[in-house]
């Protein structure tokens, strides 16, 4: 959103705002083609009803498993004794990965004045918001007892007893907790003016009320604009540490505890690192597809998800360093049970799960270094499924190999999930995607009036203000930023 | 209240009149527009919002409440461990920044709702849908309407009327 800028005297000189300055849609040509075709995306499709049952189908599964579990007890999760940690934590880590894209794009990358993020970051935050909200029902379902949750809060209460605050399952339930109400309030403060632009635009009567309500009475005056970008500026600063701080926090539940594997200084930057590769993949999981069915290419250009390769590219290569200097300081530790452990991921007992997971976050994002592939949207959209693979079981070589191999022989085991524990993964992927469903056809999918800030405005003589635009996009090397 | 309000299709325009109407001292001169411009900010003049007190103090209470309740609970319900310190600030930091975001960023956006007065139940006056489809709108409280619309229509205006 705009910023405060001093006073030019003289003519006036259209200037983008400088949190988009670097990208142009010349695609998009005023202000009424934004909201008629990004509006447009929002009228219910058969594809659409069709994606959404199928995701309630998948929650339904989930839903199941979950009565099947209360019934029956936590003993049908699969859990084998020492590895009682499984499924359950693993899908917890990936799916508050998945977020951390979101508020990336939304809050650190704003604060950068990195243009690319414009077109996309609403479905990035709505996505955030969707996948915390799965990533939370984790450790309710794996207390077992789920009513009893909110003991895990400071609550004044007659046993007189207080949660332990040195404890990473604790800082776990304010980290997250903290992370949804901030990454929901982000997503509803951008949307206040789009949501403004509904009601104008509504004729049903009920809807029009409804928009009314959400939009709290928006007039899109100078003063709400002044206010709501310092706001917005403030709540991108918080965002900011609060993603790096909150998978840290996730780390932490790994890196406090002496586990082999687990016990190592280097999780917290590994794991913001993953959640960025894993939360943009799941951004191409979500925009390639989106930009391809409405037609918004123009919009979500090559030159910008070019721009969010490079980004995927550096996140592979950080994680793909931590994986490697994992091995190295286990060797040079000369602490056997670390060593054992190690040549054990890779060569023994859960090898399979471990080249997944070099082959899918190593290897497979290499060929990011070809421009020509980072242009090619189906493989991107391929090489993100891959990524979301590799992410999953990026966790699971964290999480299982580590419990069933720790410092004593006679306590090495075996584990393999229930198909209750995969009844909650589909079940998972089920409730995320029914949420964004939803949300694609009550709320815009991009940012208008970020957007209308990109547009040249109109100008007397019928003139566009802006400098030249065929350059095509944002940066890219590659001029006429193809959208096909 | 009453006043004049314009609408206008170019930027340029809008600008030129706001900047009249200042000179003129006609009267609050508010401005509707689609997308945040800096132009307009720049002809209006307005000072630095508000906005980053209400950061600051719910940023400090934020992150006071969370040692508090961490140390608190603590030495209320002691676990004495090897003679370790009962209350440990060094974990409890993450609690007091988590509160600190939480409380801060909350109290952020109560401000912005605050200054805005927002929410608000039925339009003021001046507002028009096309302002926040693509048209710019610049609202004059006045009692002087005719000079006011025959300045507005001078810098061309698409359409101006009068509001009460």
């Amino acid at each position: 959103m705009a910023t405060i800028a001093r006073p030019v005297p003289g003519t006036v000189t259209p200037r983008p705002n400088i949190a988009s300055a670097d990208v142009q849609l010349p695609g998009v040509r005023d202000y009424e083609q934004v909201d008629n075709e990004i509006i447009g995306t929002m009228t219910p499709t058969a594809g659409w009803f069709g994606a959404l049952g199928l995701a309630i189908v998948c929650m339904l599964i989930g839903a199941s498993s979950w009565v099947y579990q209360i019934y029956w007890g936590l003993g049908q999760a699969g859990y084998a004794p020492p590895v009682m940690w499984g499924v359950y934590i693993i899908t917890f880590v990936f799916w508050v990965g998945i977020g951390h894209a979101g508020t990336l794009i939304s809050a650190i990358l704003y604060l950068f004045r990195a243009g690319f993020r414009t077109t996309i970051y609403r479905v990035s935050e709505a996505m955030t918001v969707f996948a915390v909200m799965t990533a939370g029902l984790f450790p309710i379902i794996h207390i077992g007892r789920p009513w009893k949750f909110f003991w895990l809060l400071p609550y004044p209460n007659w046993r007189l007893i207080w949660p332990n605050f040195k404890s990473p399952l604790v800082w776990d339930v304010f980290a997250i907790s903290t992370y949804l109400t901030i990454s929901t309030t982000f997503l509803y403060v951008g949307l206040i003016p789009d949501i403004a632009v509904l009601r104008d635009r509504e004729t049903n009567p009920v809807r029009k009320r409804i928009f009314s309500i959400l939009s709290l009475g928006w007039r899109n005056s100078d003063r709400e604009w002044r206010h709501f970008a310092r706001a917005y500026l403030f709540l991108a600063a918080f965002s900011t540490p609060l993603v790096l701080s909150v998978h840290s926090v996730v780390s932490f539940d790994f890196a406090m505890a002496l586990t082999p594997g687990w016990h190592a200084t280097i999780f917290p930057p590994y794991f913001v690192a993953g959640a960025i590769f894993s939360g943009f993949a799941m951004v191409w999981t979500i925009v390639i597809p989106i930009r391809r069915w409405f037609n918004l290419k123009h919009y979500v250009t090559l030159n910008q998800l070019d721009a969010t390769a490079k980004v995927v590219l550096f996140t592979s290569l950080v994680v793909g360093s931590a994986y490697l200097i994992e091995f190295f300081i286990a060797w040079y530790s000369g602490v056997p049970a670390e060593i054992e452990y190690f040549y054990n991921r890779v060569f023994g007992q859960w090898w399979w799960s471990a080249w997944i997971l070099l082959c899918c976050n190593m290897v497979m994002p290499m060929s990011l270094f070809s421009q020509k592939l980072r242009r090619n949207t189906t493989w991107l959209f391929i090489l993100s499924l891959f990524i979301n693979l590799g992410m999953w079981y990026e966790r699971w070589v964290i999480v299982v190999p580590s419990l069933s191999h720790e410092f004593e022989p006679w306590q090495w085991t075996h584990y393999m999930p229930s198909w209750v524990d995969m009844g909650f993964l589909v079940g998972s992927f089920g409730w995320f995607f029914m949420w964004f469903l939803l949300f694609t056809k009550q709320l815009p999918v991009f940012a208008l009036a970020e957007i209308k800030e990109i547009i040249p405005p109109k100008m007397r003589g019928g003139h566009h203000g802006e400098p030249d635009v065929s350059g095509g996009g944002h940066q890219g090397p590659v001029a006429a930023g193809g959208t096909h | 209240m009453q006043g004049v309000v314009a609408s206008f299709r170019e930027l340029d325009a809008a600008v030129h009149a706001i900047e009249d109407l200042r000179q003129q001292r006609l009267g609050d001169v508010t401005v509707f527009s689609p997308a945040p411009r800096h132009e307009l900010e720049e002809a209006l003049g307005n000072p630095p919002s508000p906005v980053r007190r209400f950061t600051l103090v719910g940023g400090l209470l934020g992150v006071t409440f969370g040692y508090w309740v961490a140390i608190w609970t603590s030495n209320y319900w002691p676990m004495v461990t090897g003679g370790k310190a009962i209350a440990s600030w060094i974990p409890y930091t993450i609690i007091g920044f988590e509160m600190m975001v939480m409380i801060g960023a909350l109290s952020t956006v109560f401000g912005m709702f605050y200054v805005n007065r927002i929410p608000r139940l039925t339009m003021t006056v001046g507002y028009d849908p096309r302002f926040s489809h693509g048209d710019y709108g610049v609202f004059v409280a006045t009692d002087n309407l005719s000079k006011a619309e025959e300045l507005l229509r001078r810098h061309g205006a698409a359409e101006v009327r009068g509001e009460r």
